[in-house]
């Protein structure tokens, strides 16, 4: 560990991503709190989806944050902080579900698949629980890589160029991944299957 | 027109592509209808909402980066198979470290700082404040709650009887030795006990535990009782199962670990938990020469309760009707 350098939290504050890295390849790691707190939840929300397990989302935030901080050389200012996050906390995810035995997966499926216990969420009403019970389960519908580029479309707002690096992908692939998924998911959550009246023009 | 569609939800098409779809989709009646469902689709999506990061991820990772040295200081400690390749200088470590520890074998030596220090034999690497214990160089007591971190369990040949636990205290240190050995037990316990200790996952190292102490020759009552204290007071009920699977199949039993399995299946919120606790129970039941009564009594309550899930009321009939004392 290095020492932090005589700097206060709150100073830390008003530095942007790219200082705050720099600090950190120059060794001192004082802005280890003001970067996760930055981005713990982004990381954390996309995790817990992309993955269904709150357990292994914990994993991962805690693992890429440290990742980021030990290899922080080789974070270049030319990409956004917050795409680097992603492409590390995306590998670890992809490298997850690899690894994850059939055992675990049984596991949780039978979690998956029981009613949620009503005092996880006193607060919501039922219709709301079922829809975002709804919106999960589409979601699993969808492959790794579907699910990867739709959760950083939609939720985490990153541009498709942004996806491509995280997903290391062409933007062309980005595009084609979001489509399909928007197709699967359209039709689990609203029974809109496409096809019938198809309309072939192309804007142009 | 269709594959557009995602690129105009997130306002990524440049303007004049988007100035033509929309007035394309106010002209065709089934884009329209497709844009529709598309949005919808969008919308519901936006039903799920933002999860919080528990707070202990926060202290994990300070904790963690705080204490670890940068980039290039790391040494990969998590196999004993990765660190051969410093057994030129785990011989400088006997020749530092060794004498010290001889002499103190009666003392909490892994919890105590000491001035015991491994000395790299490759210039390129700095592995100052990492040692490697024997379990049987360990003293079993340990005192207070000393804070460990960065615990990892490492088995790398299953077949060579040893196993290691990995971990931060004043320095990283490794304890290595046979699962019998009443320091790793203690140790283990320790480690199990405390659940924000275990990284990087509770359920994987309560797998490793379990097919470490599930051989009868490895039985050991602090483990079952570490398990049972998980259950107990574990939030995530993942690892609760896990913990659950685990005293189903560790061959030391004891009031105390069946106690818990009866809490859980009484009480436990999650119904899967408490399936789970059916297996186990109904195992334990019938494994000794005579019934358990009060673990036969709970499975038929369950199995009657008529508040109780389904699934687990039929879990609990099933069982009732297999139990047979050997």
């Amino acid at each position: 560990m290095t020492p932090s350098k005589g700097r206060e939290p709150g100073e830390m504050k008003h530095l942007s991503d790219q200082d705050l890295m720099r600090i950190v390849q120059a060794g001192d790691y004082s802005p280890a709190s003001e970067i996760y707190d930055r981005y713990s939840g982004r990381i954390y929300n996309f995790a817990f989806r992309f993955l269904k397990n709150a357990e292994a989302a914990e994993d991962a935030t805690q693992e890429v944050f440290v990742k980021m901080m030990r290899h922080a050389n080789q974070f270049h200012g030319d990409a956004k902080l917050s795409t680097w996050l992603f492409s590390i906390t995306a590998n670890w995810c992809r490298d997850h579900l690899r690894k994850a035995d059939n055992k675990a997966k049984e596991a949780e499926d039978v979690l998956i698949s029981l009613p949620t216990p009503p005092e996880l969420a006193p607060d919501r009403t039922l219709e709301r629980r079922e829809t975002e019970q709804r919106v999960q389960r589409a979601l699993q519908l969808l492959t790794p890589e579907q699910r990867e580029a739709i959760l950083l479309s939609r939720y985490q707002g990153l541009s498709y160029a942004e996806i491509a690096q995280v997903a290391g992908c062409s933007e062309g692939a980005v595009k084609t991944r979001v489509f399909r998924a928007m197709e699967t998911l359209k039709k689990a959550l609203t029974g809109e299957a496409s096809g019938g009246d198809r309309c072939l023009n192309v804007v142009r | 027109m269709r594959e557009s569609m995602p690129l105009l939800l997130v306002e990524a098409l440049d303007p004049s592509d988007r100035e033509a779809t929309h007035r394309h989709i106010e002209s065709c009646a089934a884009c329209a209808e497709e844009w529709a469902a598309c949005r919808d689709t969008w919308k519901l999506m936006g039903e799920l909402p933002v999860v919080e990061v528990p707070a202990r991820v926060r202290q994990q990772f300070l904790s963690q980066v705080l204490r670890a040295p940068a980039e290039g200081n790391v040494v990969p400690l998590h196999r004993r198979r990765e660190m051969r390749w410093f057994a030129q200088a785990a011989a400088v470590v006997l020749l530092v470290g060794g004498s010290y520890y001889a002499g103190h074998r009666a003392s909490p030596v892994v919890l105590a700082p000491t001035d015991a220090k491994i000395v790299s034999a490759s210039p390129s690497f700095s592995i100052a404040e990492t040692r490697v214990l024997p379990a049987a160089d360990v003293s079993p007591t340990i005192e207070g709650r000393p804070n460990i971190d960065n615990v990892q369990f490492v088995d790398a040949d299953p077949r060579d009887g040893q196993i290691g636990l990995s971990f931060d205290i004043t320095s990283h240190v490794t304890v290595t030795g046979s699962p019998a050995e009443k320091s790793m037990v203690r140790l283990l316990s320790y480690v199990l006990a405390s659940e924000d200790r275990m990284k990087p996952s509770r359920s994987r190292a309560i797998d490793w535990v379990r097919d470490t102490y599930s051989a009868p020759n490895n039985a050991d009552p602090e483990i079952a009782d570490a398990m049972a204290k998980i259950l107990r007071n574990e939030q995530h009920a993942g690892v609760r199962i896990r913990a659950v699977e685990t005293l189903k199949t560790l061959p030391s039993k004891g009031d105390n670990p069946r106690d818990a399995l009866i809490e859980a299946l009484r009480s436990d919120p999650n119904p899967a938990v408490r399936i789970k606790a059916v297996d186990a129970l109904a195992k334990l039941a019938g494994s000794g020469a005579q019934l358990d009564g009060t673990a036969v009594d709970t499975l038929r309550q369950k199995a009657a309760q008529d508040d109780e899930n389904l699934y687990v009321r039929v879990k609990a009939a099933e069982a009732l009707s297999k139990i047979r004392p050997q």
